[in-house]
């Protein structure tokens, strides 16, 4: 239980200083980390009434509402006294929920989500990603109170796995005992699967980032190395690595993979 | 490779000199059956003695003696009584991706190194291993099989904790004792675990998965630590195991662990938290401390315990000196729990003991009756095993009563001046002035005679103390009560601040009760009058 991320983009927290906290005033992207049980306040917030989160909309209220860990997900509560807030899956296919006004505690089953707070102009909204959920090993689906389970357990229907087993498939296919995918040959490798189309290399980059801190917290090897590079095919060989050695991807998962476009391989991914 | 482990060895299949039975059940790994001698026969002296030390060596994994292994050719010499029955694990290759059949045949190489180096009483044997050559089969071609001591049955199944394969799992018939272990028991068995577990990190090894799966109890009562496929040899403070592990059990420092490229991160600690829980798990029927219904609520709230936010709740039934020792090995911070190592906490138990052993000669008793029930843990306690329900009775429902009472005439207040010491009734009996005292400082002004503050009488000791089991009559700091006779181990009771007490002293009521006697929790007193224990069972009067 490492607890829930939240991440607000550029620009949604800008606006005059009037919530306590000083990183808000900066217009850049605020993460805030929440351990077990952990709460954040969100809103407009102001002297009297500080929120951890804070959206400068004057639309939006000064205590918005809160979310609250529990578990391996989170709670949202709407402390406004009329605006709906909406839950997006932006992984889903369009799913959302609405959360109405002052309801206390509503469960989020999403690993990602998207909270959606209504302005006048375009809505605000931040994200929060639970990489706490918990799923069981393929082995051992009669039952998990008493199992022992791996302990990073992946999604193997989110985009990130996907990226994952893009990552892996040239060690998979004893293509390259070294070889690791570039992004854009990523981005250009899940084109054609139905999910992926506009997938952009910077979501590729932040779904790599993404399995390196949150899903398998990986203590990479400090790399001297300032540039930029280096430091990524570094994170990127490491998450390959440790996902084959520990058998978090395997050799079925390449099914998962869009059929592959350029010849050479053509028979042997027909024939899957 | 879905739904559960698949049956694959039919009863009657020889592996080596051994024959399988039945199915025992399947672990994190592999299946476990159980399996019959059916080698030649051997005289009873043969292989007795000693179990031969050093270098026998264990088969290499790649190795295939098929299943014409010799009878102990390879593996360490087993004794005639190991022969009878023993346990087969199964590790199976098949089916597996090439990298994962890898990982197992590590699991196996961890467990035939561990059995093989790590040989004490409290360990399960390792008594042979071989790899299938079945190229026939090709479900078994290439498993790994270790033969081992055959237990009765786990820790698991002795608390009644539900499996994790749910009914599915075969119960071992008939051998499951119906109530969970007494006081004496759940002391024995934790001593046992703990003895195991000192051996183990003596050696420098961590056991990596310790849990009540994986402590066996044999057909005589003892502990076999097992399943050693995350156990591993420690390289300075730490080893490394594969990212595996049982949620209820983890440390909190795990949650966060990262992974590096051999694994994450264990030390001797790791055991250490899981003991702590098992030590709680053992005296409450397999309740973790914990609460929450999942394991990953659970796994929530130790993270929030660890982080400060939540105190640790154990519960009453954990006696005291256990409690301590639980709470030593929940201690939050890794580097503050690495204080309580297993040899550490060992010698704590075996002191307690003694200390234990040497108190009923220092305490000079009237007789107790047969069956009433002995003070020290390890004496056994066996008249109150029934008692399972603590409560504590709660400020609201002290005021209900209260306001049934209505009025405080009834309270049985001495005069003035009386004071905690012996008399003698008119029959004869001794008995005792008993001051009651409120934990909560506000009750405690004089004169206060506040309904909230009012102190409740049961009717029966070892009842749980609820509203139904306390007489009408309230009691306030400061009255004065006579006591004739104690019992030593009643419903464990707390007050409000945490003291803790089984022992209830029996006193008399006022006229007009209905009763002639009542029980007060020693909690809600400081006087410790060496009154009589009570003959008989308590029973309202």
């Amino acid at each position: 239980m490492s607890g829930v991320l939240i991440h607000l983009p550029p620009g949604e927290g800008t606006g005059p200083a009037t919530g306590r906290e000083a990183g808000a005033m900066a217009p850049g992207p605020v993460t805030l980390r929440l351990g077990a049980g952990g709460v954040a306040r969100f809103g407009r917030g102001s002297a009297s009434t500080p929120v951890e989160l804070r959206l400068a909309d004057p639309a939006v209220s000064r205590l918005a509402g809160e979310i609250r860990v529990t578990d391996d997900h989170w709670q949202l509560s709407n402390l406004s006294s009329g605006q709906t807030y909406l839950v997006e899956n932006p992984e889903g296919a369009g799913e959302y929920f609405r959360v109405p006004p002052r309801r206390a505690g509503a469960p989020i089953p999403f690993e990602f989500a998207r909270v959606v707070l209504p302005t006048r102009g375009s809505a605000v909204s931040f994200q929060v990603f639970a990489p706490d959920h918990v799923y069981m090993d393929p082995d051992g689906m009669d039952g998990w109170g008493t199992r022992t389970l791996t302990a990073f357990s992946l999604d193997e229907t989110a985009t990130y796995f996907l990226v994952l087993v893009a990552l892996c498939e040239p060690r998979l296919r004893d293509e390259s005992a070294v070889a690791v995918a570039t992004t854009p040959q990523i981005v250009d490798r899940l084109r054609s699967h139905p999910e992926c189309g506009r997938l952009t290399a910077r979501a590729v980059s932040s779904h790599i980032d993404y399995l390196a801190e949150e899903k398998l917290r990986i203590s990479a090897p400090a790399t001297a190395d300032p540039r930029q590079g280096a430091r990524r095919n570094g994170k990127r060989e490491a998450v390959v690595g440790l996902a084959l050695r520990f058998g978090l991807v395997r050799e079925e998962h390449l099914a998962l993979l869009p059929p592959r476009a350029p010849a050479p391989h053509r028979v042997e991914v027909a024939g899957r | 490779m879905s739904g559960g482990p698949v049956e694959v060895v039919p009863p009657g299949y020889r592996v080596g000199d051994w024959e399988v039975t039945e199915p025992i059940g399947a672990g994190g790994w592999g299946t476990v059956y159980a399996a019959r001698y059916v080698g030649p026969p051997r005289a009873a002296g043969d292989g007795d003695g000693p179990p031969k030390p050093g270098p026998e060596p264990a088969p290499e994994p790649g190795r295939e003696p098929g299943r014409s292994a010799e009878p102990g050719g390879a593996g360490p010499v087993p004794d005639v009584a190991d022969l009878a029955e023993v346990a087969l694990k199964f590790l199976p290759t098949a089916g597996l991706a090439p990298r994962q059949a890898r990982g197992l045949v590590e699991t196996a190489r961890r467990e035939t190194e561990l059995g093989r180096r790590a040989r004490h009483p409290r360990l399960i044997r390792l008594l042979d291993s071989l790899t299938l050559s079945e190229p026939a089969n090709p479900v078994l071609d290439g498993a790994v099989v270790l033969v081992m001591e055959r237990a009765r049955h786990s820790l698991r199944e002795r608390l009644h904790i539900p499996s994790a394969q749910g009914p599915a799992a075969p119960a071992p018939s008939g051998e499951r004792t119906s109530d969970p272990p007494a006081e004496a028991e759940g002391a024995r068995l934790l001593t046992e675990i703990c003895e195991g577990l000192a051996h183990l990190h003596a050696l420098g090894w961590v056991h990596g998965d310790l849990k009540p799966d994986n402590v066996l109890i044999m057909a005589d009562g003892s502990v076999r630590l097992s399943d050693f496929g995350l156990a591993v040899e420690l390289n300075g403070t730490h080893g490394y195991i594969p990212p595996l592990g049982t949620p209820d059990y983890l440390p909190p420092e795990r949650w966060r662990a990262p992974l590096g490229e051999r694994g994450v991160q264990v030390r001797p600690s790791t055991d250490i938290w899981a003991l702590g829980i098992m030590i709680h798990q053992v005296f409450t029927g397999g309740v973790s401390p914990f609460p929450g219904a999942t394991p990953m609520a659970r796994g929530a709230a130790a993270q929030e315990y660890a982080e400060g936010r939540a105190p640790l709740r154990m519960d009453l039934r954990v006696p005291p000196f256990w409690r301590d020792l639980a709470a030593d090995c929940l201690t939050p911070a890794q580097e503050e729990r690495a204080v309580h190592t297993a040899a550490g906490l060992l010698a704590r138990i075996r002191a307690a003991r003694e200390r234990e052993q040497q108190r009923p000669a220092v305490t000079a008793r009237a007789p107790v009756p047969a069956h009433a029930p002995g003070a020290a843990w390890w004496q056994g306690r066996a008249a109150l095993l029934g008692v399972t329900v603590t409560t504590v009775v709660c400020g609201a429902a002290a005021a209900a009563a209260v306001a049934l009472l209505g009025g405080e005439d009834r309270s049985p207040r001495s005069g003035a001046g009386a004071t905690a010491g012996m008399g003698t009734a008119a029959g004869g009996e001794r008995t005792a002035r008993i001051e009651v005292f409120n934990a909560e400082e506000p009750c405690r002004q004089a004169g206060n005679r506040d309904k909230l503050c009012s102190l409740g009488l049961a009717i029966d000791p070892v009842k749980p103390y609820t509203l139904d089991n306390v007489v009408t009559t309230r009691v306030w700091h400061g009255d004065t009560l006579v006591a004739d006779c104690q019992v030593p181990q009643g419903v464990p009771i707390a007050d409000e601040a945490g003291e803790r007490s089984t022992q209830w002293f029996r006193v008399r009521l006022p006229a007009g009760e209905g009763r002639g006697t009542a029980w007060l929790p020693a909690v809600r007193a400081k006087d410790r009058p060496a009154l009589p224990e009570c003959a008989g069972r308590p029973s309202p009067a």
